[in-house]
């Protein structure tokens, strides 16, 4: 067991066992096998002196508990570090960001404390999974939708704080931007509840985001400013039907003008559903770290020009996809709701893509929701449904890197502009990479559109459990955020061990928002107790101490 | 989707795994089965020979819960309501479904205590079935294999194959305990 840094054992003995006093000792957590489950199982830092652990775990059971423990750390300077499920595997999962803080696991706060058919919210705790809330709305026959990530076995509550994404309808999409009312616990024990849930009684918490005065929700997003013991979310009603429909281009540049007016059908709320980009010359879709399964019977000469080692010549995937009559581009597009909506939203899309030349058009069948269990089992991704899976394990064998079992992926994601000149650009620049380390990446990759207004460029990259092969993904994962930065590219999100890296390249005005950021924690929570190090912030004790 | 497809009698997996598709245990197996209490058997329903399982053991006349099991959201209520109930459960699964639903048993306080993944690609061939029979007799010994293998099941390549494994609860409590109540519901 590590201790906290500046932390005394006989210190960290009269903590826990003040813990212990508040939980019960049962809940307090010490024994190896115990706080083995509270390492992340896709660290890039597995089994290395740098790898971030856990010196106990405390399980309290209400907010009220949680005031008290805090208090605790307080008085003993114990670092802190909540969790809500710690299934976010690859970005820290249960872990904490420093080493030798004590993981305040939330997992017995699984209350749903209210749900409001009639206004469309829930009100949940930290512990609360997304299969829990699939599976109580339908065993109370709630005509209410939830937008769930993938994998779904995570917090509702904990996805929002880290940033998370579903794939349903854009206004649900962000889970954080579809948050209405956090309760907080501050670092200082005192309790508080944002917008309007600080009226005491309020009828409105769930129903009015902005409050009154600064809307500061948005610090407990990927920070350490407090334990957010409760958070109410806008859920959606269940539309009445679900419709796929296919747009294809035949030429490589058509991107541009596709991104484009596709972008305005967003900006105008006409299209809503998550829509996805790939190549039908690429055959089946690959995962990164993941043997993609049989592939379609492909063209010999498009998959030589696929695999180049010289990268690929798009001049001549084009025209070889044209001798076989296939498109380049392909946009699944999700629509929901009513029938005459669907086919309006559809006619939308073929008015506003019919100017580029060769674009063709198949709305598919609009199906009735729910779909019936049998049609539901044979529906490999469930999330467009808004129910909870696990099948994004289930990809397929982990394949191996540099003679090493992959054990799992953490993510290169950087955000790029929502154009067809970043799509090329972007995916020029990593299908460089991807070659250069022979990356088990597919030879296309495409932008992901879950955000409004901008892409997000995924990049898996593999983990092992060779610290050898390891050092050498954190080392491409510093040339990726380089490359990156040099572009105005950011990531919107990142595993642990690159918090300070990423943090690092938001640098505008000689690092001003990191200061502020900072500036915050040395007013909020001056002993540096809460969540010491996450999304690289810290108090003034340990960055003058030059711990990270 | 996790449901209790099959409600016997605790044991009946081992008759049917012996009798009919994994070859001798006999008695042997019946004095292993006496000292040893499997509450469940999870079947992993994304495995064809394994979805002819409960039909096997419907045969014996003898009682086990056999539980199916799938990664989404409805095998999840039934598996939690398993994991609640239980103290050490048998399971057939691929190595994706092993390690989630070893990170979900974890919560209710159950650990890994055995697993063998020697049956690798043909789940028909007799090493697979003895194993399995092994392992649902009791003639396994739970704390029996070797050390890595049996503190958590990581992905690999290995994750296609078949594996055998045994969880039992610890002497941790169970951070997770069902849902809780419901303060408000409105309507």
């Amino acid at each position: 067991m590590k201790l906290p840094p500046n932390v005394s054992q006989a210190d960290f003995s009269a903590a826990l066992k003040a813990f212990a006093s508040v939980v019960g000792d049962q809940w307090l957590f010490t024994a190896e096998e115990d706080l083995e489950l509270y390492r992340d199982s896709y660290s890039i830092l597995w089994g290395e002196p740098d790898e971030r652990t856990a010196s106990a775990a405390v399980a309290p059971d209400n907010a009220d508990q949680v005031v008290e423990l805090v208090k605790i750390a307080n008085r003993y300077r114990i670092p802190i570090y909540p969790i809500s499920t710690g299934k976010n595997l690859g970005y820290g999962g249960a872990a904490p960001a420093l080493t030798g803080s004590v993981v305040l696991d939330l997992k017995r706060m699984n209350r749903i404390v209210e749900i409001d058919e009639r206004h469309g919210y829930v009100v949940v705790e930290p512990g609360v999974s997304y299969f829990d809330l699939y599976n109580y709305i339908q065993e109370q026959g709630l005509k209410l939708w939830i937008d769930v990530p993938s994998p779904g076995w995570g917090s509702v509550l904990g996805n929002a704080l880290d940033g998370g994404v579903g794939v349903t309808l854009a206004p649900y999409r962000s889970h954080f931007d579809a948050q209405c009312g956090i309760e907080v616990v501050l670092p200082n024990g005192r309790m508080m509840r944002t917008g309007m849930g600080a009226l005491p009684g309020a009828k409105t918490w769930q129903q009015f985001k902005p409050g009154f005065g600064p809307r500061i929700d948005g610090l407990f997003k990927q920070s350490n400013y407090g334990v957010v013991t409760k958070m109410g979310f806008w859920l959606m009603p269940p539309p009445e039907n679900h419709a796929t429909g296919v747009v294809t281009t035949p030429n490589f540049r058509d991107i541009i003008p596709l991104v484009d007016a596709i972008g305005r059908l967003e900006q105008s709320k006409i299209v809503q559903g998550l829509w996805t980009l790939s190549s039908p010359t690429t055959g089946t879709p690959g995962f990164a770290a993941h043997e993609a399964g049989p592939s379609k019977q492909q063209d010999p000469k498009i998959l030589a020009i696929l695999n180049d080692p010289g990268g690929i010549d798009m001049d001549q995937l084009e025209a070889a996809a044209k001798s076989k009559g296939l498109p380049f581009w392909a946009c699944d597009f999700n629509f929901y709701g009513p029938r005459k909506l669907i086919e309006a939203q559809w006619d939308c899309v073929r008015d506003a893509l019919r100017e580029i030349p060769g674009a063709r058009f198949k709305l598919n069948e609009i199906r009735r929701l729910p779909l019936p269990p049998e049609e539901l089992a044979k529906t490999r991704d469930l999330g467009p449904f808004g129910i909870p899976t696990l099948r994004t394990f289930d990809l397929g064998p982990m394949i191996s890197y540099e003679g090493e079992d992959v054990v799992g992926h953490i993510f290169f994601s950087p955000v790029i502009p929502r154009t067809g000149e970043a799509v090329i650009e972007a995916m020029d620049v990593f299908a460089a990479i991807a070659r250069k380390y022979k990356l088990p990446c597919p030879p296309l990759q495409f932008p992901s559109s879950l955000f409004e207004r901008a892409f997000l460029f995924a990049v898996g990259l593999p983990v092992t459990r060779s610290a050898t092969v390891n050092a050498k993904i954190r080392d491409i994962i510093r040339e990726l955020v380089a490359i990156s930065a040099e572009r105005g590219w950011g990531e919107y999100r990142t595993a642990p061990a690159f918090y300070d890296l990423i943090m690092g390249v938001y640098s505008f005005s000689e690092h001003a928002l990191r200061e502020f950021l900072e500036t915050i924690k040395d007013a909020v929570d001056p002993n540096g107790i809460m969540s010491p190090g996450r999304y690289a912030i810290r108090s003034r004790h340990l960055r003058e101490a030059g711990i990270v | 989707m996790m449901t209790r497809r099959t409600v016997l009698g605790a044991g009946l997996a081992l008759a049917s795994a012996c009798t009919i598709a994994f070859g001798e245990c006999g008695a042997s197996a019946r004095r292993h089965r006496e000292r040893r209490s499997i509450d469940a058997l999870l079947i992993d329903e994304s495995i064809e020979m394994l979805r002819q399982l409960p039909a096997f053991i419907t045969a014996s006349g003898r009682t086990l819960p056999v539980v199916g099991i799938r990664l989404d959201a409805a095998a999840h209520a039934g598996l939690r309501r398993v994991l609640d109930t239980s103290h050490a459960i048998v399971g057939i699964s691929l190595g994706a479904t092993l390690f989630c639903l070893e990170r979900i048993a974890w919560d209710h306080g159950f650990r890994l205590t055995g697993r063998s993944q020697r049956c690798a690609t043909d789940p028909g061939d007799d090493a697979c079935r003895h194993d399995v029979a092994a392992y649902l007799s009791g003639m396994h010994p739970l704390a029996a294999m070797p050390s890595q293998l049996i503190r958590t099941y990581r992905p690999s390549r290995a994750d296609g194959l078949l594996h055998t494994w045994v969880m039992q609860k610890s002497a941790s409590p169970q951070l997770r305990q069902g849902r809780r109540e419901i303060h408000e519901t409105a309507a």
